[in-house]
């Protein structure tokens, strides 16, 4: 069957701007399909990965945006001295837009020596040394960074908050690629004299033995007499219930993947019928010198792959370039999703690309190896 | 045992309401290395009966022989693998693959046939230079003239050295001069190759240059004014 290969290229070249047609709208519901693949996966990893369920984040009490929650800032000495919290960060969190957005600037102030210790990011440029130095430096998230244009040196002004960018890091958390770091103390005076001394939320960490739903609890009973209530949960559970109305949506999109599939497989039946049906006459020939009929099933089945396939490697392809040289990402009530690109997506798009250029080719394979010899030869 | 033998073959049409039978029960006998012309009315089942020989077709009823098999009782897929290794057809309007180049199309049917690259490279050579076109072997169809397109055809048709070659109507739609040309070099197919040929034409000047001369009338074979006896089927 191989020895037929350039006889199907040759074919799809004959009509080249159809082929080029169809592979390009196939590339094009491709990229889609991994877009949607990249948003779902993003979300998926804000509520999956090991750290999302060992860590507690507190926050005030019925609060949703950053800029609503404040606590006292030592309430952190209460909770550091709870039996099974390994360490309490104190975090302040400014954002320029608290609803949904595609390029949200989301601020997390906090202690330098915490932020190294417990945040797992690496330097791009920059240094560590004059972050920590100096009360206006910032560290950039690589996405951030890519999508403002932003490097050492820079200063960088957004609302009230104006930054001076002393490193650009690289997180193994994506999600993280779109924050801004800076010391606590100046994001608490960033925004006039109210802000000091109060957080945002506390980021509990915990030893391996203690109870993360227990000690949720009782942090949350130990300051409700106030001044501030707080809702604990599991940062998990915080960054999914933040994200609950984008994740409902996004939930929805995932449909449009499907349809996405369906479309490749209308794009490329289509074409396929449509080259069947021009070479009913060649399939009798190739029939009379004694092409068995499965033989012409599988020409027909290989010319389908070929389009479907190619057109779902370049969308592949386009995605990925697309997503990694972009940074995008959404961000609701200060988290971010990241958008990122994967080879497990990659796999994904292609296999959904060459099964559904399989299954476009059976019905028009099937016809055109049932087509009887002596009528189709009288086809004009 | 001749190399084909028709033997009380039926074909017949369903119409609606109403059926022809271009062929009513003929029977036929074609012996190796033989040129047979047949001839005949137009839709008087001349390209009926060559196709059911070709096994491109099936019978209602009778069967064929062709080199001791009886081709009425296979399959698709394997009349379409006896078609391969036992049949040259040359068309009228040669259908050659546009996409292809002259020396593509003839390697087609070896393509088909268990054979290494070199093997395949020399067969189509040989029938290349048979028909005269070696210079024409990377010109697409559409690069040549209708002459050249039926020699590049026949050339397809003889390239695996099937044992019968038949051809409907070869020289249906040429022009006198590349008819001459045509008929001589199915003659020489004939001779020098000593291939056996059926072909079909309604040109009485072309049919007269076989070896044996067969009409078609009225769903019966009649060869010199007389018909065609009717063969006992090899089953009774
Ligand atoms: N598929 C078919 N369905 C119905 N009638 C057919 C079909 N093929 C051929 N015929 C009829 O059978 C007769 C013989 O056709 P054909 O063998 O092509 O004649 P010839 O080649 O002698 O001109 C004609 O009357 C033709 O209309
Ligand atoms: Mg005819």
């Amino acid at each position: 069957m191989l020895k037929f290969v350039p006889y199907v290229l040759k074919s799809l070249w004959r009509h080249r701007a159809r082929t080029l047609l169809t592979v390009s709208g196939t590339a094009v519901a491709l990229l889609v399909f991994c877009f949607i693949g990249a948003v779902q996966q993003g979300l998926l990893a804000l509520t999956s990965d090991e750290d999302s369920g060992r860590t507690l984040i507190v926050f005030q009490e019925n609060r949703f945006c950053p800029q609503s929650s404040r606590m006292p800032q030592d309430y952190e000495r209460t909770i550091s001295k709870m039996p099974g919290v390994k360490d309490v960060i104190p975090i302040k969190v400014f954002t320029n837009n608290c609803r949904a957005s595609l390029d949200a600037i989301v601020f997390q102030g906090m202690p330098a020596e915490k932020l190294k210790a417990w945040r797992d990011i690496d330097l791009q440029s920059g240094d560590m040394a004059s972050f920590a130095s100096q009360d206006d430096a910032a560290l950039v998230g690589i996405d951030v960074a890519t999508r403002r244009g932003l490097s050492v040196g820079d200063k960088f002004t957004i609302g009230d908050v104006s930054v001076v960018v002393r490193g650009v890091f690289q997180s193994a958390t994506a999600a993280e690629n779109n924050l801004i770091f800076t010391q606590l103390d100046f994001l608490q005076r960033a925004r006039g004299a109210n802000d000091v001394g109060t957080v945002t939320q506390l980021e509990v960490h915990l030893n391996e033995t203690a109870d993360p739903d227990a000690l949720a609890k009782q942090i949350d009973d130990e300051f409700r007499t106030g001044p501030v209530g707080t809702t604990t949960r599991t940062k998990g559970m915080f960054q999914a219930d933040t994200l609950a109305d984008l994740a409902e949506l996004i939930g929805f999109v995932h449909w449009l993947g499907y349809a996405c599939v369906g479309l490749v497989l209308s794009l490329v039946a289509t074409t396929t019928v449509m080259s069947v049906q021009d070479r009913i006459k060649e399939h009798a020939v190739l029939q009379t010198l004694g092409l068995r009929p499965l033989r012409v099933f599988n020409l027909v089945i290989i010319e389908s792959f070929l389009l479907s396939t190619l057109g779902g490697i370049l969308g592949v392809v386009g995605s990925s370039l697309l997503l990694s040289s972009t940074g995008m990402s959404i961000a609701a009530e200060g988290v971010t999703i990241a958008f990122e690109p994967s080879l497990a997506l990659a796999v994904q798009g292609i296999v959904v690309a060459v099964v559904v250029g399989l299954l476009a080719g059976l019905a028009p394979g099937w016809h055109a190896s049932q087509t009887e010899i002596v009528s189709a030869l009288r086809h004009a | 045992m001749s190399l084909v033998e028709v033997m009380n073959v039926t074909k017949e049409y369903a119409n609606g309401e109403e059926s022809i039978r271009p062929l009513d029960g003929v029977s036929l006998t074609v012996e190796e290395g033989d040129f047979l012309s047949l001839m005949g009315a137009s839709g008087s089942g001349k390209s009926t009966l060559l196709n059911l020989i070709a096994g491109i077709d099936l019978v209602t009823s009778g069967e064929i022989v062709v080199a001791d098999t009886d081709i009425t009782k296979l399959s698709r897929g394997k009349l379409a693998d006896w078609r391969a290794r036992h049949i040259g057809y040359i068309f009228q309007t040669h259908n050659l693959i546009p996409v292809l180049t002259a020396y593509e199309n003839v390697e087609l049917p070896l393509l088909l046939l268990p054979m290494s690259g070199a093997e395949r490279r020399k067969r189509v050579e040989i029938a290349m230079e048979a028909v005269d076109l070696t210079s024409r072997a990377s010109h697409y169809p559409r690069q040549m003239s209708g002459g050249q397109e039926q020699r590049v055809g026949i050339a397809r048709a003889i390239v695996a050295n099937p044992t019968l070659v038949v051809a409907d109507e070869p020289t249906g739609s040429l022009d006198d001069e590349t008819t001459e040309q045509i008929l001589l070099l199915l003659e020489r197919v004939n001779n020098e190759l000593g291939m056996t040929l059926l072909m079909v034409t309604h040109d009485a000047d072309a049919g007269q240059r076989a070896k044996r001369k067969i009409r078609l009338e009225r769903g019966r074979l009649m060869e010199n004014g007389q018909e065609l006896q009717t063969a006992k089927l090899r089953t009774a």
